[in-house]
């Protein structure tokens, strides 16, 4: 399986060359699902179909999905209530709700989702997963988060350690501890293997380094979509840092919405003239990457046809 | 006798228990704080720090009751934190 990540600014084209990329894919006979990880959705616009919520089928090779942020996080937090009504005797120590409340506000709770609905895709049977991101500040986040959150998953099984080993040792001098809730006597774990806590750090962890490993794989290539313009230059490079940051490989730059005149109206001279600007120092800064320009189009392309046309002509 | 030795048993045992009890009670306080601790560190956002990874938190909470009843216990007891910290230096 190869996964692509199309990133970059808001108001770029990521929808239209994505879904175009998986639509090209999915003509060469690979199995293709397009997935609209921002929250703003319009893969389905660009598709002309409604795709929101469920996985669902475009044409013969390909599948397409937006994905409902807000629905996974309130499924998230309702498994997580009832684990917590089977594990917790003791109910009344913390106002569930209320914690549930500031759970769902809570900052990272949108990128949490949007890693572990990454994790759930590359789980499916496909041989190409294409995946529309929400803009580039989240995107990133989501990136360094299995990185961050291994770095703090460490410290947090160190800090475990420390107080199973002060329970163990307390054990060895009184015996078991045993805490009475409601009654009912129940025995505090002292080692790592029975502590569930430390089981759900190990699991996360590993969750994390294997997100890791498949960012940083050669199956997995991330797309920069933006614009021959100067801020959207110095984003790219902010961009380019952060991959490398996270051991990730940039596969290629599309310049939409490229200007293209026969003769240059005296009114936009200066926006070509910046253009020609950009593209020489990108063309220095990236000079490994591919840069593709995608010209500026009257219409959007909406459907399979039209986007697959825009496939063969440029995003191929 | 049977008495008298009942009642000796009973007194070494009381020794033996207070002896343990002096000998763990500095690791248990030691232990109630790391305990307290580890739920503040994961548990920030509900007093208003952000948490870097959210995700650990929704993993790890529906088994930290009882880090939550120490967290809980501790923030109660902060009143008296003077007194219950002199108490483990026998300070009186």
């Amino acid at each position: 399986m190869k996964t692509y990540f199309f990133i970059g600014k808001g108001g770029v084209g990521k929808t239209t060359v994505a879904s175009s990329f998986a639509v090209g894919k999915s003509f060469k006979k690979n199995k293709t699902l397009v997935v609209s990880l921002d929250p703003a959705h319009n893969l389905g616009d660009a598709l002309n179909k409604n795709v929101f919520g469920q996985i669902t089928k475009v044409s013969d090779y390909l599948d397409a999905i937006e994905v409902d942020i807000d629905e996974m996080i309130n499924n998230y937090l309702k498994e997580m209530s009832e684990k917590m009504k089977n594990t917790y005797r003791y109910l009344t120590v913390l106002n569930i709700d209320r914690y549930f409340d500031i759970l769902r506000n809570s900052p990272g709770i949108e990128e949490y989702a949007t890693l572990e609905a990454i994790k759930h895709y590359l789980t499916l049977p496909y041989d190409i997963i294409v995946f529309d991101t929400p803009p580039t500040g989240i995107t990133l986040r989501v990136f360094s988060m299995p990185r961050i959150s291994i770095m703090w998953t460490n410290s947090l099984i160190d800090m475990r350690r420390r107080i199973l080993s002060r329970r163990k040792m307390v054990e060895n001098v009184k015996g078991p501890i045993e805490e009475e809730i409601d009654g009912e006597k129940v025995r505090v774990p002292t080692e790592e293997s029975e502590d569930p806590v430390m089981r759900e750090l190990f699991a996360y962890k590993s969750d994390m380094q294997a997100l890791m490993s498949w960012f940083s794989s050669e199956e997995n290539a991330v797309n920069i979509v933006t614009m021959a313009e100067t801020l959207a230059f110095a984003e790219s490079k902010r961009i380019m840092e952060a991959l490398r940051l996270n051991n990730m490989k940039l596969r290629r730059i599309y310049l939409n919405k490229y200007l293209v005149f026969e003769n240059v109206p005296e009114e936009l001279a200066g926006k070509v003239e910046e253009q020609e600007k950009v593209i020489e120092e990108m063309k220095r800064e990236f000079r490994d990457v591919e840069i593709k320009k995608i010209p500026f189009v009257r219409v959007s392309p909406q459907g399979v046809d039209a986007l697959y046309s825009l496939y063969k002509d440029y995003v191929e | 006798m049977k008495n008298f030795l009942e009642a000796l048993k009973r007194f070494f045992k009381g020794i033996d228990i207070s002896m343990r009890e002096s000998a763990t009670s500095l690791i248990e306080h030691e232990l109630a704080e790391l305990e307290n601790a580890f739920a503040l560190l994961t548990m920030s956002m509900f007093s208003g720090l952000p948490f870097p990874s959210t995700g650990i938190v929704l993993r790890i909470l529906p088994y930290m009751e009882r880090e939550v009843r120490v967290m809980s216990k501790r923030s109660a007891d902060l009143e008296d934190i003077f007194a219950e910290t002199l108490s483990h230096f026998d300070i009186d």
